[in-house]
């Protein structure tokens, strides 16, 4: 299996992962729920697991690294922690349904659309400038789009919410281990992010980033202040109801090592360069449209490509015949092919990991070019 | 052996207290406050020796985690406040 999905998730992964949590399933109990050795190990690991998350994304404590189940739901507790009903949202156009979807679920609320052309940055802050006036209560973008891989201008629009005192949520889910993503620096309020992909954990895994208070989605057990039948007001406690998800978390605690000791830059160097060659092999078939930045100047490890006369689904299928794990259809982001023009087709998206290799895109290609023959 | 705990108000903080001890070359571990003095309910402290404690409690101070109180283990196993 030629495994091109990274997007979605990561399949291959360090070998510490598997170890870490097949070791942790039989060792460790619930942090927080007993000061046995079985709590403390595990108390131990989702505490190195917040120390090596607040390092790599430059939280100013571990206290504010908040573990969740996935992105969504992550972002499903910054949402609903600044938008109310009725309010007025800015999104960027090439967003997941995992931010329009709650976004949705709230009464009355009316969402802007920032729809800038595809890989042109300027554009899309420009029409953020155009768009957050006073009646928007809050702007929510992804880093990187994950449909094209296009890279957003996000310290720009994290720059300009902070000019126009907007609160502001950071979608990290597609870059997150390979693109800068400094806490500090972006100015979000809150920075959502998966840990089953770049990040290279098990699925199950997500961390949010809070820079501020939140509202609880959840409500039970913390292990602290147990008396009180209302959620602790401090992180992280207060945004992690029930045991956590420790065989997990001790899996991301290894990912996270593997991108620190790899770094980000040489990942998404690595990503990148797959990404060139392999948008290289497939404009040079007869019938294939790639969607790629010059130079992939903004574009990370993911694109986006369709063949003329075939459906994407059919495209998918038969690659996934061959052996090739791509993903095809609207990747959960309506709004994306929408800004992009491509919802009515649809895409074909091959995405890249740091356990990729060139071989990977040239079988690809080679699949790709006997289907456009066929 | 005398020693002493440092009440924190919750796990996370008191890895972060403890944490920031060791790094200094104090001795500091984390476990369960006892029930007669959790107050709110479950808790954790760090406990550190009589030795230690006066150094800790200024680093602690200089790097701005705060506790809950600190306490003393009596030799008839229960805790008494230390006014500070």
């Amino acid at each position: 299996m030629i495994y091109l999905d990274a997007a979605a998730t990561t399949l291959q992964k360090p070998q510490s992962v598997a170890r870490a949590s097949a070791w942790a399933i039989s060792h460790m109990a619930s942090p927080g729920r007993g000061g046995h050795r079985p709590a403390m190990l595990a108390a131990d690991t989702v505490f190195a697991c917040r120390e090596e998350a607040a390092g790599l994304f430059h939280a100013p404590e571990p206290d504010h690294v908040v573990f969740t189940m996935n992105a969504t739901h992550a972002l499903n507790i910054a949402i609903k922690t600044l938008v109310r009903p009725g309010d007025t949202v800015l999104i960027s156009g090439y967003e997941h349904n995992a931010v329009t979807r709650p976004l949705a679920a709230i009464p009355d609320v009316r969402v802007k659309v920032a729809d800038g052309a595809l890989f042109d940055p300027r554009d899309m802050l420009r029409r953020f400038e155009e768009e957050l006036d006073s009646d928007v209560s809050c702007v929510i973008c992804g880093h990187v789009s994950n449909v094209f891989g296009y890279v957003l201008p996000v310290q720009e629009i994290g720059e300009l919410c902070a000019r126009r005192r907007t609160p502001f949520i950071l979608d990290a889910s597609q870059s997150a281990g390979t693109l800068p993503v400094h806490m500090d620096r972006l100015g979000a309020d809150f920075i959502a992010m998966p840990g089953h992909k770049g990040l290279y954990g098990p699925q199950g895994t997500g961390i949010l980033l809070c820079a501020r208070e939140a509202r609880t989605l959840l409500e039970g057990g913390t292990g602290s202040l147990s008396l009180l039948q209302q959620m602790p007001g401090f992180l992280p406690d207060r945004l992690e109801a029930g045991t956590h998800n420790v065989t997990g978390i001790a899996g991301l605690l290894e990912g996270l090592r593997f991108v620190r000791r790899r770094g980000e830059g040489a990942i998404l160097a690595h990503e990148r360069q797959l990404t060139a060659y392999c948008v290289h092999l497939l404009e040079g078939i007869g019938g294939v449209t790639v969607y790629a930045a010059p130079r992939l100047f903004c574009q990370a490890g993911v694109l986006s490509f369709r063949l003329e006369g075939m459906d994407c689904e059919e495209v998918g299928a038969r690659l996934g015949e061959q052996g090739i794990a791509v993903r095809a259809g609207l990747h959960c982001a309506p709004t994306a092919h929408r800004t992009a023009g491509t919802l009515d087709t649809g895409t074909v998206r091959a995405s890249f990991s740091a356990f990729n290799t060139a071989a990977d895109a040239e079988a690809l290609a080679a699949a790709v070019r006997r289907l456009a023959r066929s | 052996m005398v020693y002493y705990l440092i009440l924190c108000r919750s796990l996370t903080y008191a890895q972060r207290t403890a944490s920031v001890l060791e790094r200094a070359g104090i001795a500091a571990r984390v476990l369960r406050s006892p029930k007669s003095v959790a107050g709110e309910g479950c808790g954790y402290a760090v406990k550190v020796s009589e030795r230690r404690l006066a150094e800790a409690l200024v680093l602690l101070n200089r790097v701005g985690l705060k506790h809950k109180g600190v306490y003393i283990a009596q030799t008839d196993g229960s805790f008494r406040e230390v006014g500070l």
